[in-house]
């Protein structure tokens, strides 16, 4: 026994005998699901098994238990159950109604019963089968925390009457409002808009008069009426009128009808209840119906910088601020006031900058021009040769045919320069990919607070549509190839960078350990070590990176990017099915050459 | 002064490691409580010892016993919790880190258990590659991995990869990169476990005789008592982390410190193990029972030093007990009774 106990070596927990571990685990009623548990693991446990207390009382077995997980599904059930039959309210007394009048809403009644029947039947239906789900399920999936439970101490176990009362809190929270929401019509959409003018404006009006009361407000606005009133009244008897005072009448009547709009609101304001604002509040779109005074309108501008120059430097430029006044009473939301502010920051940028900008944009097309100019001058059969004599080294005879035949399409539908132009823009992205993926993924890897930086920043940029990029591409460097690059940069790098990082986390502590124990240093480790074990995954990323280069560079064509794309997107706007269908074969046969030869060459590299 | 030395090496793995050090040495806590109430696993409690130039010092102890994570102390790709290591005299604790780089390249040669080759190299210049690290030209370091590749009978593997070689081939790879630098020190954590026994008998008689030669000063483990007793000039036994007993394997098979360690030593043959001088009778005492020695009869005679193998032969084809001689006077006797008693590992009465 000793011997046992000190071969176990890495967890002496107590374990030994199965009935002990479950009476810890299960806590109360533990000879049950002892025996049950037992059962289950011989195979003996027949599937109509079925925990009672699962089927009757399933939110409070799970979450005393702390089985979130059934405790999450059978609520879901429930509410989907008794939101059906919730319909019952919705459609109960519009079918009243509709019955008072038979003939003339026959075809209402029809309606209303049918929908309430199907609601009832679903909702009946799934309340039954769902209990008898989590009925079914409840101890399987009991046992399966248990297995969890042996494993990480940490995982839920035993009862606690606290987690009954965290789950009583998620109901009430939860329940209750769905609920009422399910009893309701839809509300108007002008309605909750309507509401929030009324009741901003009601504000305004509180403040002009400086009352508190809405009620003194109703009175301040009547007396004021009543003067202006006995003013025209008093103005219109008499019979003749100074210019003056013709001009007064004038100013009073359109008092009047302002006051008459100022009432209108306050009524207005009377009259949301309580019920409303509540629905507009929680039942209807989230609430985000703030207004809020928009950021100052500013606009920032490089001009010559006329001092300087007179001062000998030529070509000295300076920005210049222009602030624009407000536009009167103008509220927007919060949407729109970030929308503004990225504006105007995007603008600011773009002043101060100008130089770095235009710089990389240079940078950029210059590089371009240049591998465009080497695939463009290149003649054809140079590189379709060099093309099939990869796919014939690394590829088999299949990939050969593929090849030439890929190849043969671009040339027979003259979409060859074309094409390589969209392959000039890829290879310039790829190889900034490369260039900037590479160190960060590795900056990634060996950094715990550069992953936490640099990761969430990689998600964003993979779900952001693509055609989202375009946008600020386009704010800082204008339409045309560099931005193109640049958008396309952003959305094909992502792949680069975590699969160099995770290619280099994957690689075994024991192997760094070995290095580090010859002596290795941290860059030795690195380039002798961890990269070359990255190196299949690496390529891999680059495999994707390119693929991902290829698809955006056809989408940049609506920022004026030449090649494939761009026919593509002209036949979108004339609507040519047939001329872009040919060009959206070539981009694709372009990806699958691609591909293949990559993958060739990768499974050759992984071969040592 | 000792080559390696290792003072006082606690490891506690966990957040709490210095409260549960403290609460081990206050409260003598065990392994499952230690875990229990600070979430921390013992490594390795209190260890201390010291190897000589040219010594092979065994490490053994059961599975878990804390044999790995003591020896990659040694060269520190483990840092203690609390304790101090030195090497060569040196406390390597205090080492910058490109002086521990040096030290780990030119003077420690390791050996894992787990092989830990690099996939993506040949053997030949994994072999090579502490060399590498060094900076020695690719000829040089073709040169003595080759030479190694022949010490560990592995000739003509060089251009393999390790992915294609058997588990035991690739230890001895691991064996010949930990020899082929020729490093002072020789960490060798279990180098011998996938071996077959032959391949394995004659690996440990070629690295006895190149240890001798070249007076190589190693920390070997095995959680093999044949191959330590056969390996180590002293054993340090390891239960739970703890060094319980230290000393020649004659020391621990003849005196084992507690009950883990008879355990340990009970299926061990002792004929070779165990000289006279730890079983023979005072001659007073045998006098006292016996009567006194006949001078004029033909006792066969034996040295302290020899092995109860040598005994045995004596005894054989006489009735007369031995006599244990040391610089011409008799310092023990040895009988029959008392040689099957020595021979069985219990006490004469
Ligand atoms: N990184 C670690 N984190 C936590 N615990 C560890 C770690 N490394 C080792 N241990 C623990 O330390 C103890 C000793 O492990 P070690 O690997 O030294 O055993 P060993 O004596 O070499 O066993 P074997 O003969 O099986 O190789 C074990 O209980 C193990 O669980
Ligand atoms: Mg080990």
């Amino acid at each position: 026994m000793s011997t046992t106990a000190a071969m176990s070596g890495a967890e002496p927990r107590e374990v030994e005998s199965r009935d002990v571990s479950v009476t810890v685990f299960a806590d109360r009623n533990a000879a049950y699901y002892g025996s049950v548990f037992e059962r289950l693991q011989k195979g003996e446990l027949p599937f109509w098994h079925m925990n009672v207390a699962g089927l009757l009382i399933p939110w409070v077995w799970s979450a005393w238990r702390g089985v979130w997980l059934i405790f999450w599904i059978s609520l879901a059930l429930d509410m989907v159950g008794l939101v059906c039959l919730m319909q019952n309210f919705k459609y109960g007394p519009l079918l009243a109604d509709a019955h008072l009048d038979p003939s003339a809403n026959a075809i209402l009644i029809e309606r209303y019963t049918r929908w309430l029947s199907v609601y009832n039947n679903v909702g009946i239906a799934t309340l039954i089968l769902g209990r008898l789900l989590i009925g079914l399920q409840a101890n399987r999936w009991y046992f399966k925390q248990y297995s969890k439970w042996r494993i990480a101490v940490r995982t839920a176990h035993g009862v606690q009457a606290r987690r009954v009362v965290i789950a009583a809190l998620i109901l009430a929270l939860v329940a209750p409002i769905t609920l009422y929401r399910s009893t309701q019509q839809r509300i108007d959409e002008r309605a909750c808009f309507n509401q929030v003018r009324a009741i901003d404006g009601t504000r305004r009006l509180q403040s002009r008069y400086g009352v508190t009361e809405v009620s003194d407000l109703t009175s301040a606005l009547a007396d004021r009426r009543d003067r202006l009133v006995t003013e025209r009244a008093t103005l219109e008897a008499s019979a003749s009128l100074t210019d003056d005072q013709k001009g007064r009448l004038g100013e009073i009547r359109r008092e009047e009808r302002q006051l008459r709009r100022e009432i209108d609101a306050v009524e207005d304001y009377k009259a949301v209840s309580a019920k409303d604002r509540f629905d507009c509040l929680f039942i209807d779109d989230f609430p985000t119906l703030a207004r809020i005074d928009p950021p100052a309108d500013v606009t920032y501008r490089r001009v010559p910088d006329e001092e300087a120059i007179a001062q000998g430097r030529r070509g000295a430029t300076k920005v210049i601020t222009q602030v624009k006044d407000p536009v009167e009473g103008r509220t927007v939301n919060i949407f729109t006031y970030t929308a503004e502010s990225i504006d105007i920051g995007i603008n600011f940028l773009r002043a101060q900058y100008a130089g770095i900008f235009d710089a990389m944009t240079n940078v950029l097309r210059q590089s371009l021009i240049r591998v465009e100019v080497a695939f463009m001058l290149t003649p054809w059969p140079v590189l379709v040769g060099l093309a099939m004599i990869l796919a014939w080294a690394y590829c088999g005879t299949g990939t050969v045919v593929f090849v030439g035949a890929s190849l043969t399409f671009l040339a027979v539908f003259e979409l060859w320069q074309i094409a390589m132009q969209t392959m000039a823009l890829v290879v310039v992205a790829t190889a900034i990919c490369i260039f900037v993926g590479l160190p960060v993924g590795i900056w990634m890897a060996k950094n715990r607070v550069a992953n936490w930086i640099t990761e969430p920043i990689l998600d964003v940029m993979q779900t952001i549509p693509s055609l989202s990029y375009l946008v600020p591409a386009v704010a800082f460097f204008g339409i045309s190839q560099p931005p193109a690059v640049l958008a396309t940069v952003v959305f094909a790098i992502p792949p680069m960078v975590k699969l160099t990082a995770l290619g280099i986390r994957q690689v075994p502590q024991s192997t760094k350990e070995a290095a580090l124990a010859f002596g290795a240093s941290e860059r030795q480790l690195l380039t002798k070590v961890e990269l070359p074990m990255a190196v299949p995954s690496i390529m891999a990323g680059l495999n994707q990176t390119i693929m991902l280069a290829l698809s955006m560079a056809t989408i940049s064509a609506f920022i004026g990017a030449e090649g494939l794309g761009a026919i593509v997107t002209a036949a979108l706007g004339d609507a040519q099915a047939g001329k872009g269908l040919l060009a959206g074969i070539a981009i694709a046969l372009v990806a699958m050459v691609i591909d293949r030869i990559l993958k060739g060459i990768r499974s050759s590299l992984s071969r040592i | 002064m000792s080559v390696v030395e290792v003072d006082g090496v606690w490891k506690v793995f966990g957040d709490k490691a210095a409260d549960a050090i403290a609460a081990i040495r206050n409260e003598g806590l065990g392994k499952a409580e230690v875990l229990d109430r600070f979430g921390a696993i013992i490594g390795v409690k209190n260890a201390s010892f010291t190897v000589e130039e040219g010594e092979i010092f065994c490490l053994m102890g059961l599975s878990g016993s804390g044999k790995s994570t003591l020896v990659r102390h040694i060269n520190r790709l483990i840092e203690p919790t609390t304790g101090t290591i030195r090497i060569l005299g040196e406390d390597i604790g205090a080492m910058t880190p490109e002086v521990l780089r040096a030290l780990r390249a030119e003077k420690i040669g390791m050996v894992f258990q787990n092989m830990a080759l690099l996939p993506h190299r040949s053997v030949r210049d994994n072999i090579g590659f502490a060399l590498e690290l060094r900076g020695k030209d690719a000829y040089h370091r073709a040169q003595l991995a080759d030479h190694a590749l022949e010490t560990v009978s592995l000739h003509g593997y060089g251009d393999r990869l390790p992915s294609e070689l058997s588990g035991g081939m690739q230890q001895r790879v691991g064996l010949a990169r930990a020899l082929a630098a020729d490093p002072e020190i020789l960490l060798m954590d279990e180098p011998f476990s996938a071996l077959d026994p032959l391949i394995r008998r004659n690996l440990q008689d070629e690295f006895l005789g190149l240890s001798q030669n070249l007076r190589k000063t190693t920390v070997f483990i095995t959680h093999d008592l044949d191959e330590a007793i056969r390996m180590g000039d002293r054993i340090g036994i390891m239960n739970d982390g703890e060094i319980v007993q230290i000393g020649t394997a004659e020391d621990i098979v003849t005196a084992p410190a507690d009950d883990y360690v008879a355990d340990f030593v009970a299926g061990i043959s002792r004929l070779k193990l165990v000289s006279a001088s730890k079983i023979m009778v005072a001659v007073e005492k045998h006098v006292a029972r016996h009567g006194p020695i006949d001078d004029a009869r033909d006792y066969p005679a034996a040295r302290p030093e020899d092995d109860l193998d040598t005994l045995v032969e004596l005894s054989t084809g006489t009735e007369l007990p031995v006599l244990i001689r040391h610089d011409g006077n008799t310092v023990g006797i040895v009988t029959k009774d008392t040689l099957l008693h020595g021979l069985q590992g219990t006490e004469a009465p």
